[in-house]
């Protein structure tokens, strides 16, 4: 090497020492917390749920039960809140039946490419809306647009139907394309968005679905 | 003085979270002081 | 760069292994650009291709072309570095030319399958051979193992030529962080029905690709250009590199936080987050700073002994020092603008996101990427001093004026979504899509297509100059 430098800050050996430090140190910590994180993103069992336990991502039987986004004085920002039973596809699904329905919605989800026009937890493209509380839309209430198009009588069914054929219900000029989902797999699609919406998102989307109506902005 | 929980369940990194930055900062100390060690080091190394 | 394959003036295999991958590169560049343009005209025109070649399909191709074509330009990058750094032949030439053709072969059938069959059934048969469904990740599960096996080979041979040849401190970056690299792929290898653990796990690979590794990837390829374009001393370059290190991974690892606030996981990523992110930046300025202080250092040393360029490579040096100033504006400002978990909370997956994406891609590693293209062509054809001709000049202008617009038409797009669909009407699908046809949002995408189309201009010069550059200088 060349001659000695002449004072610790343009010394090589300094320098790759602190880095060498730092970035171990740093990978040492996120580590650290990702055992920590995973811990808390594990999901939740059918127990839990019966139990009233608040899990971050709960047990897949979640789908059996009414959910809810409200805002939460101790948390400072909305949260799931899981309610009473209610059917699901006319029924309560047993945690085998809910476990393969969620495993079907997941796949179903990545193999149609949902993540290349909408985003999930606010992550994906930012060609179609976000699918993180879409269960919770009030587009598919009793008195939303969605149902009386779709000529359904429950949330789930309306849904499933217009993942079936979404280009015969266009609701804007931008449509979503018929992607050959089948009446399985977009059961198990309304499974994977119920349960979705009912993980804890600390806070994210603020206002979902609080404000009705349109905008004044033009 | 140590405030509540806040989040879904305790955890040692949530009980770091004190306030305002103080989980941050606390990380951002713990990774930048030993640096101080590495620098004197060094320094005796190029005295001698 | 086609006659580079026969009046080829490099010495070395592992150069000329260089040479063939960034002509692919810059094939899959240009269908980035046609996928990107399609999906552009889609936001302003649905019905275009719709139910044919939909919105899913070209925004696919167009970021699987982005990581692809960059990941081509990188390893080519390193094979024409070896023989410079190491002083030696790179170890196992034969092998890596078959790892090419094997590489180049399964992209080929990936982006066939993605074009042609699009989507496939909810079963696992199409994650293991239509697509995976994972944005950037989207390659199936059979393409994964292949870019794992030949990516083994790669590591192979620049590790046994480290190991074999001169040890500079460049090369010990280069392999460090190459390790961390190719080890970071195999965590989006795995399906789960946990969303939540997806993506806490698909960001450990697209974070700590982009915001740490390649960062630092692109601080080495900066050290090793300046030291042969402009013959910066490299005990100078080597300490910047250190501290560019430092910096880069000290914010960047743990920056990783910035994903985090609003997948499942718990709050106190909020605060881990917002300030490692924060801090990501000041690296990039520091890097935006060494660039041209040596560049000042070593041009005024030349004119102090009466010469007049310190730059041996003009188009290389211009790419170089826009890469400089494109990180630090694209991944720096733009990324700092809502790294902010106060501020993410309403930006987080707008068109923001998308301004920033653009910008920084281009900025950080198109650049650098293309100037090494620039570096292989001098030496394939033995230009001693290759001066900008006026081609190149043009392609710059246009590439970067047009990602820049592009870039600030999709800020505007996103202040707008951001404001109207989720401060105002909560962000609903309704909500959605009254931010999406408001005038300001439609006016903003017509504006970003007009610019789309300038960047493509843009690349086609490019072509046309990396054709032609070499055989012309060459001959003068």
């Amino acid at each position: 090497m060349a001659e000695q430098p002449k004072s610790v800050w343009s010394s090589i050996s300094f320098w790759r020492r602190s880095a060498a430090w730092v970035t171990g140190f740093a990978v040492v910590l996120l580590i650290w917390l990702t055992f920590d994180t995973i811990g808390q993103i594990t999901m939740g069992t059918d127990a839990d749920l019966q139990n009233g336990v608040t899990k971050r991502v709960p047990a897949p039987t979640v789908i059996n039960y009414n959910i809810k986004y409200e805002m939460n004085e101790k948390r400072g920002h909305e949260a799931p809140v899981i309610g009473e039973k209610e059917s699901f596809f006319g029924k309560e699904w047993s945690v085998d039946e809910a476990a393969a329905l969620l495993h079907l919605g997941k796949l179903t989800s990545q193999a149609k490419n949902c993540m290349n026009c909408h985003t999930l937890l606010g992550n994906g493209a930012y060609y179609a809306p976000d699918l993180t509380k879409a269960w919770l839309d009030p587009a598919w209430n009793n008195d939303g647009p969605m149902m009386g198009m779709t000529g359904k009588s429950t949330r789930e069914e309306a849904m499933a139907e217009f993942l079936m054929h979404p280009s015969k219900y266009p609701t804007h000029a931008r449509m979503m394309p018929d992607l050959g989902i089948t009446a399985e797999e977009a059961k198990g699609l309304v499974a994977f968005l119920k349960h979705m919406s009912s993980i804890d998102t600390n806070g994210f989307p603020r206002n979902f679905g609080k404000e009705q109506g349109g905008t004044y902005a033009k | 003085m140590i405030e509540p929980f806040t989040d879904v369940v305790p955890s040692f990194f949530g009980l770091l979270n004190q306030g305002p930055l103080t989980l941050t900062i606390f990380l951002h100390t713990i990774i930048i002081l030993p640096m101080f060690w590495i620098y004197f080091s060094e320094k005796k190394k190029l005295n001698k | 760069m086609l006659n580079s394959i026969k009046a080829n003036k490099l010495q070395f295999e592992s150069q000329k292994i260089g040479m063939m991958y960034f002509r692919v590169a810059i094939i899959l560049f240009g269908a980035q650009l046609l996928m990107g343009l399609i999906a552009a005209i889609q936001f302003l025109y649905p019905s275009f291709l719709f139910e044919l070649f939909d919105f899913s399909v070209a925004r696919m191709v167009h970021i699987n072309a982005l990581v692809v074509w960059m990941l081509y330009a990188m390893i080519g990058s390193v094979y024409y570095m070896i023989p410079d750094e190491t002083g030696r032949e790179v170890i196992g030439a034969g092998i890596a030319k078959l790892a090419f053709w094997v590489l180049t072969a399964a992209v080929t059938v990936v982006v066939l399958v993605y074009i042609f069959v699009q989507v496939g059934s909810g079963t696992e048969m199409t994650i293991w051979l239509i697509n995976e469904g994972r944005e950037y990740l989207e390659a199936p599960r059979w393409a994964d193992i292949g870019i794992v096996v030949v990516v083994l080979v790669f590591y192979f041979n620049v590790f046994a030529t480290y190991l074999k040849g001169e040890r500079t401190g460049v090369m010990t970056v280069m392999v460090a962080n190459l390790f961390a690299l190719a080890g970071l792929y195999l965590c989006g290898m795995f399906f789960t029905d946990n969303i939540s653990i997806d993506q806490y796990w698909w960001w450990w690979v697209i974070h700590l690709w982009v915001e740490a590794t390649w960062e630092v990837f692109v601080g080495t390829l900066a050290a090793y250009a300046l030291i042969k374009i402009i013959g910066a001393k490299r005990e100078i370059v080597e300490m910047w590199l250190w501290i560019e290190v430092l910096m880069l991974f000290g914010s960047g690892v743990l920056g990783l936080g910035h994903h985090y606030f609003w997948i499942g996981t718990p709050e106190y990523w909020w605060e881990i987050g917002a300030l490692f992110s924060a801090l990501e930046p000041v690296p990039l300025v520091a890097m935006f700073v060494h660039v041209l202080y040596d560049w000042g250092k070593e041009q005024g040393q030349v004119e102090a002994e009466g010469g007049a360029h310190a730059i041996n490579n003009g188009p290389a040096m211009a790419w170089i020092v826009t890469n400089a100033f494109g990180n630090f504006l694209g991944a720096g400002i733009w990324g700092f603008f809502h790294t902010l978990p106060q501020v993410n909370i309403y930006t987080h997956g707008t068109q923001f996101t998308s301004a920033h994406g653009h910008l920084s891609f281009f900025g950080a590693y198109a650049t650098i990427l293309i100037g090494m293209m620039y570096l292989g062509l001098q030496g394939a054809y033995g230009i001693k001093n290759m001066r900008a001709t006026k081609l190149s000049k043009w392609a710059i202008f246009m590439l970067v004026f047009g990602v820049l617009g592009m870039a600030v038409s999709l800020t505007i797009a996103g202040y707008e979504q951001v404001l109207v669909e989720r401060a105002e009407l909560g962000a609903t699908w309704e909500a959605f899509f009254t931010a999406q046809n408001l005038i300001w949002y439609v006016q903003a995408q017509g504006w970003r297509l007009v610019m789309g189309v300038v960047t493509f201009v843009g690349f086609a010069l490019l072509v046309v100059d990396l054709l032609t550059i070499g055989k012309k200088e060459a001959g003068e």
